[in-house]
């Protein structure tokens, strides 16, 4: 039995910070829950799809974060609860209704979580969520602790349904992929009848009663705010300095200036509700100090916002000295942590600090720089993208018009590293890599002579890529589409998608055909097993070299993982040490130096490659491409 | 108990993606919840994929929610799933009195296979995390889980291994009933069987 | 750090500017250099610092003295056509023959001949295949030779066929080659380097004259357009003085002058030295204003065999070579060196230390040129 599912209150549980989310949306009764897959936000909903069944709360994969946002709002407007989670990029897909929805206003409680990822650990951008709850007039929470993820998300339902917008509920890598520590509330056992109210249309119209009424229920919220438990003062009555923060933030601060000695000095301000500011509570902690540092991530979204305060209220609160990012005392991009945190307040308070030897401190970092070698990301051993690279750099050698490939987001996102032969060029965000093609493949009227081979996965084809390849199609559009179809969303935790046959809550599901969606539009569409290297480099060529318009392949092999997970290897593979002949002319290591499958090991003693029996999971196209036949696979 | 004087007890656990280092540390995590610890887990890793280096920061503590990120210089143990990965944290994390418990299997990055970097000798690498910590134990864990016929149980041969050490109170039947939520039950016996034998590598921390 | 000998210094002194022949013979030795659609293609990067591509490439360095003493014994003394035991004509006794290939059909006749007798057991050959793109071709009985018979004009990686095999055990194998590609070939057979091809088992080189090849991608663009994209079946190129380029497509022939065409010799044949196939068993080309007959110019000892058993055996007519076609052929197989020489003058080459050849030859053949020419 899952812990979101645990009927077990007061029980002490260790959640990941997406799971806490996940919980509190339990505890609020939630009824509908939809998401698109987006780290960090991903385990909110995968771990609501595992419960959803036994708690009879409908759960949902949503082709994109737009849609999944219409879903839970579509519960709202029926008077139940809904849940959409997403990373900050998705927010950018859903905030066109979600700047609409706004206005129109919600019933029953709706929670838009968003999860960011400052430092971009598994992201595109950097991108700080929080202002589109100012640009969309939306209640904002932040939750530092694990304790306060699942509480805040309970809350916020309850705030949402009192003022009939949608509540924001921002996290960020280090809470939501984090775990911790949670108090379990109780589980409800109401029971609400959904209803649409059609005597009352849900419509953003007119706007100037509609923005009236929801800066109104801004000015009521933040009432709510202003006696939150999740905005607290902690530190000495008048402190030289003190501290604004929020989110995972807060949690480096308290250690650093305990670490640092600096309890009696410095006062901590914390606060979980950052949009609208609670002014009341604000003003009289700002009272205390005369200098204010912010530390937050990663835009300075509470700095700007409080010096407008401050300046607001100049009268009550006097001169102060800001210290934060625009000053420069904390760094504008990136995450915090302990140590920035901690080198920031000695050098306020020129205080010394030193956690180990400072010799022990250079040689350890000096013999970890010499002695362990960095580890670029790459494909897994097995991935059907390192095949389908290797295909794609033959085909685009072999056709040698200086062709390359606009990538898009996914794993195979990895194919501008040396992973995957460096083949991809461009990306940005989800289907971008088909808008941007549909550009390349006007351009031959302007002497454009480049063959454009745009890539997307799966579950990217149905999230953003559709719209691009129909008009792909309408304005004819010439390029070379390849769908990278590993039957996952692998990159976020292999949940299923509408290609899969089944739904987020396990049940079967018609599975919405690849092929037949882009034959309907026209297209000219073939299917290759990239672990067939030579058919696939010889198909990519030959579409390049005859097609003209829209041409779709399909490359169709399931993630090496998912199918590793279910059964066993493939093939055994080894190397014939007789036959290999290593970086003799003729190879000169061609499956280790070129290919570079994590599950091959280069042996320089004796000259030779081998397999890691320990990572190789038997995919054997190693075999396929090395010269010598040296490679061996037996089926396993 | 031993070293639970010290209040956080930071424990980082290493290894490269798909060696299971993000489960090690849950299930260790929730051992300790269950005995009445507050624990933060911190999962620092870059893209989903394999082949990167993947780290868990713990903080056990008695009393208190730390930040999911040990500080600079305060790492008390190290559960090194790989030995380059071991040493690797010592330069940011570690301190003259950590101590470590490594796996000794090499996974080679990619830049080694390729030919473009080296992979120091396996030697060298433990002679100098001996040099920077105050006791290593080494354990096999690759090996034996590869008789076992699957190396990814070297995970839960690590965790066995730590519980011989006494450094954190880890009980068997806490490890059963975690592996009961996590796993169906078919999966348990080979996993508990996997502890086990990690217990059985390496003998308990006397200072 | 030594001097890169492998794919690396090949594409810097070769490659890069634009001095590839096209002759096939470093591709397929190896994963990383393929022929495509008629062009030299590499797949991926090799850091080697010494490899065969570079050590058989016709264009990295040529040592005329080193393949002949390696090949024959002695130093390089013919000037003009290599080495060689005489110069006749001749024609292929059997007329169907005669009119599938270019002149005479020599060389169809010899290489039957030569898998009849089991003198080889296989031959590479160039054979022209969709859209007129010329490849190598492995045969092994004597019907399959006709396939290729007939001139292409557009250059052929003949020589990666015999890279590629796949060869039986111990094969002896023929090859009929142009004279980049008999450059290449006596540089694999006197090469240092460990040998992964059946370089050793080959028992028979016939060898072309040749002044040029075409680019085959651009060239075939421009015919493509020259014949409004209609379906191409063959295209031959009439003797002096008519001169035509005649493309045949289906019922009809179009006319090319020459001179539209000579922009896509590439520059590589500029500065070839070779217009006779030196360092083959037998070269073989047309005689001047005589058709349907080859001169055949016999090099070495196993060339006279076969040459002599062909007679034998009724399957070719040889007449002597008229003197005056003599001395024309070794004028133009001067003129050609000569204006080699100046090419890679100009060029910078000569600096590089691509030919090794005693600065004396190098002024005879540029002073015996100065009066071929005129």
């Amino acid at each position: 039995m899952s812990l979101i599912a645990k009927d077990a209150p007061g029980q002490q549980v260790l959640l990941m910070g997406n799971e806490a989310i996940a919980r509190g949306a339990v505890e609020a009764g939630v009824k509908v829950c939809a998401a698109y897959p987006g780290n960090p936000s991903s385990e909110i909903i995968g771990s609501l799809a595992q419960v959803g069944e036994d708690l009879g709360i409908y759960v949902e994969w949503s082709v994109n974060e737009k849609v999944a946002l219409e879903i839970s709002a579509a519960a709202s407007f029926a008077g139940l609860r809904g849940l959409t989670a997403m990373k900050q990029n998705g927010l950018n897909v859903a905030s066109d209704f979600l700047l609409n929805l706004n206005l129109s206003g919600t019933k029953g409680g709706l929670v838009v979580v968003v999860c960011d990822d400052p430092s971009a650990l598994s992201s595109s951008n950097e991108e700080d969520s929080r202002a589109y709850a100012k640009l969309g007039d939306l209640p904002l929470l932040e939750p530092s602790t694990f304790q306060e993820a699942k509480d805040m998300t309970k809350w916020a339902f309850e705030l949402s349904e009192e003022l009939g917008i949608p509540c924001m509920l921002r996290s960020v890598t280090r809470v939501s992929h984090a775990r911790g520590n949670v108090k379990l509330g109780e589980i409800p056992k109401d029971v609400r009848e959904p209803h649409f109210d059609t005597t009352h249309p849900i419509i953003p119209l007119p706007v100037a009663w509609t923005h009236r009424s929801l800066h109104d229920k801004l000015a009521k919220c933040r009432e709510r705010f202003e006696t939150s438990s999740f905005n607290i003062y902690q530190g000495p009555e008048k402190p030289e300095l003190l501290v604004v923060t929020c989110g995972s933030s807060w949690l480096y601060v308290r250690e650093a200036v305990h670490n640092l000695g600096l309890e009696d000095r410095v006062g901590v301000v914390k606060l979980g509700t950052t949009w609208p500011l609670p002014g009341d509570f604000l003003r009289r902690h700002l009272k205390r100090a005369a200098r204010i540092l912010f530390v937050e991530e990663v835009d300075p979204f509470l700095e700007e916002n409080v010096k407008a305060f401050c300046a607001e209220n100049g009268d009550e609160l006097g001169m102060k000295t800001f210290l934060g990012k625009a000053s420069g005392d904390m760094p504008d991009i990136g995450e915090m942590n302990p140590d920035i945190v901690t080198e920031t307040l000695k050098r306020i308070f020129r205080v010394s600090y030193e956690p180990r030897p400072s010799e022990y401190a250079q040689n350890a970092t000096q013999i970890a720089l010499q002695h362990a070698p960095m580890r670029q990301l790459g494909f897994c051993a097995g991935c059907p993208h390192r095949a389908t690279y290797w295909a794609v750099k033959n085909a685009l050698a072999m056709d040698g018009r200086d062709g390359f490939v606009l990538g898009d987001i996914g794993c195979y996102t990895l194919g501008i590293a040396p992973a995957g032969f460096s083949q991809v060029k461009t990306f940005h965000a989800m289907g971008s890599g088909t808008g941007l093609a549909n550009g390349f493949g006007q351009l031959e009227r302007f002497g454009f002579h480049q063959p454009i081979i745009a890539v997307c996965g799966d579950s990217t084809f149905y999230h953003a890529a559709v719209p691009a390849l129909i008009n792909a199609q309408y304005n004819r559009a010439d390029f070379l589409m390849l769908i990278l179809d590993n039957s996952a969303t692998s990159m976020t935790g292999f949940q299923p998608h509408p290609g899969t046959g089944r739904t987020a809550m396990g049940q079967e599901a018609p599975v919405v055909d690849i092929e037949g969606l882009c034959r309907a539009l026209g297209a000219h569409v073939e299917a290759v097993d990239p672990f067939q290297v030579t058919e696939t480099t010889h198909t990519i060529y030959r579409l390049l070299q005859k097609g003209k318009g829209l041409r779709v392949l399909v490359v169709r092999r399931e993630c090496a993982l998912v199918r590793g997970k279910r059964e066993g290897k493939l093939f055994q593979v080894r190397v014939d040490q007789q036959r290999c002949i290593g970086i003799d002319c003729g190879c000169n290591r061609l499956c280790t130096r070129v290919f570079k499958c994590p599950g091959l090991v280069w042996d320089p003693e004796t000259g030779k490659a081998r397999v890691d029996e320990a990572i190789c999971t038997g995919c054997g196209v190693c075999a396929e491409i090395c010269p010598s036949s040296a490679i061996i696979k037996e089926v396993a | 108990m031993l070293l639970l004087e010290k209040d956080p007890l930071n424990v980082i656990i290493t290894g490269v993606g798909g060696q299971g280092n993000v489960l090690a540390s849950q299930i260790l995590g929730q051992m300790l919840v269950q005995k009445g610890y507050v624990v933060t887990i911190g999962e620092t890793y870059g893209a989903s994929q394999r082949g990167g280096s993947v780290m868990s920061h713990l903080r056990i503590s008695h009393k208190d929610q730390f930040s999911p990120l040990i500080p600079q210089g305060l790492c008390d143990l190290v559960v090194g799933l790989e030995p380059v990965e071991a040493l690797r944290v010592l330069g940011p994390y570690g301190n003259p009195g950590v101590l470590m418990i490594v796996n000794t299997r090499p996974i080679h990055p990619i830049d080694v296979i390729s030919g473009d970097a080296q992979y120091p000798d396996l030697e060298q690498v433990l002679k100098e995390i001996r040099s920077l910590s105050r006791r290593l134990w080494t354990v096999q864990a690759t090996d034996m889980a590869l008789e076992m016929g699957d190396p990814l149980f070297s995970n839960i041969i690590m965790l066995g291994a730590l519980s011989a050490t006494g450094i954190l109170p880890l009980e068997r039947e806490d490890l059963e009933r975690i592996l009961g939520e996590l796993f169906p039950p078919e999966r348990i016996p080979a996993n508990l069987e996997a502890y086990d034998k990690g217990r059985e590598a390496v003998q308990e921390y006397s200072p | 750090m030594a001097e890169n000998r492998g794919l690396q210094a090949l594409e810097a002194n070769v490659i890069q500017k634009d001095l590839c022949a096209f002759c096939g013979a470093c591709l397929s030795l190896c994963p990383y250099l393929r022929s495509w659609g008629g062009r030299w293609v590499k797949l991926h990067d090799c850091d080697l610092a010494e490899g065969r591509c570079y050590a058989y490439c016709p264009r990295t360095e040529l040592d005329l003295d080193a393949i002949h003493s390696g090949l024959l014994g002695g130093p390089y003394e013919d000037l003009a056509m290599g080495p060689f035991r005489r110069v006749v004509m001749a024609q292929c006794t059997d007329p169907q023959v005669r009119q599938r290939a270019q002149t005479g059909g020599v060389v169809s006749a010899l290489m039957s001949l030569a898998l009849d007798a089991g003198w080889i057991d296989a031959a590479v050959l160039t054979r022209r295949g969709e859209d007129q793109l010329p490849e190598g071709y492995l045969v092994r009985k004597r019907e399959e030779v006709l396939i290729c018979a007939g001139s292409s004009y557009v250059a052929a990686p003949t020589l990666e066929a015999l890279n590629r095999g796949p060869w039986n055990g111990d094969e002896r194998i023929g090859v009929v080659a142009i004279p980049c590609q008999v450059q290449a070939l006596a540089k694999m057979r006197l090469s240092a380097l460990e040998r992964k091809t059946p370089i050793d088992r080959i028992a028979l080189i016939v060898g072309l004259f040749c002044t040029w090849a075409l680019t085959y991608r651009p060239f075939m663009e421009f015919v493509r357009i020259r014949v409004q994209g209609v379906p191409i079946q063959k295209m031959d190129i009439t003797p002096p003085p008519e001169r035509l380029l005649k493309v045949h497509t289906h019922g009809d022939v179009w006319n090319i002058p020459l001179d539209e065409i000579r922009s896509f010799i590439p520059p590589t044949c500029g500065v070839c030295l070779d217009m006779t196939s030196e360092w083959a068993d037998l070269s073989v080309g047309t005689v001047e204003g005589m058709e349907g007959w080859n001169t055949v110019v016999v090099r070495t000892e196993r060339g006279e065999e076969l040459f002599e058993r062909a007679e034998k055996e009724g399957l070719l007519e040889i007449r002597q070579l008229p003197e005056a076609n003599f001395q024309h052929l070794r004028d133009a197989s001067l003129l050609k060196k000569r204006r080699a020489l100046k090419a890679l003058q100009e060029r910078g080459e000569l600096a590089t230390g691509y030919l090794k050849l005693s600065q004396e030859a190098v002024q005879r053949i540029l002073e015996d040129g100065t009066e071929a020419e005129s």
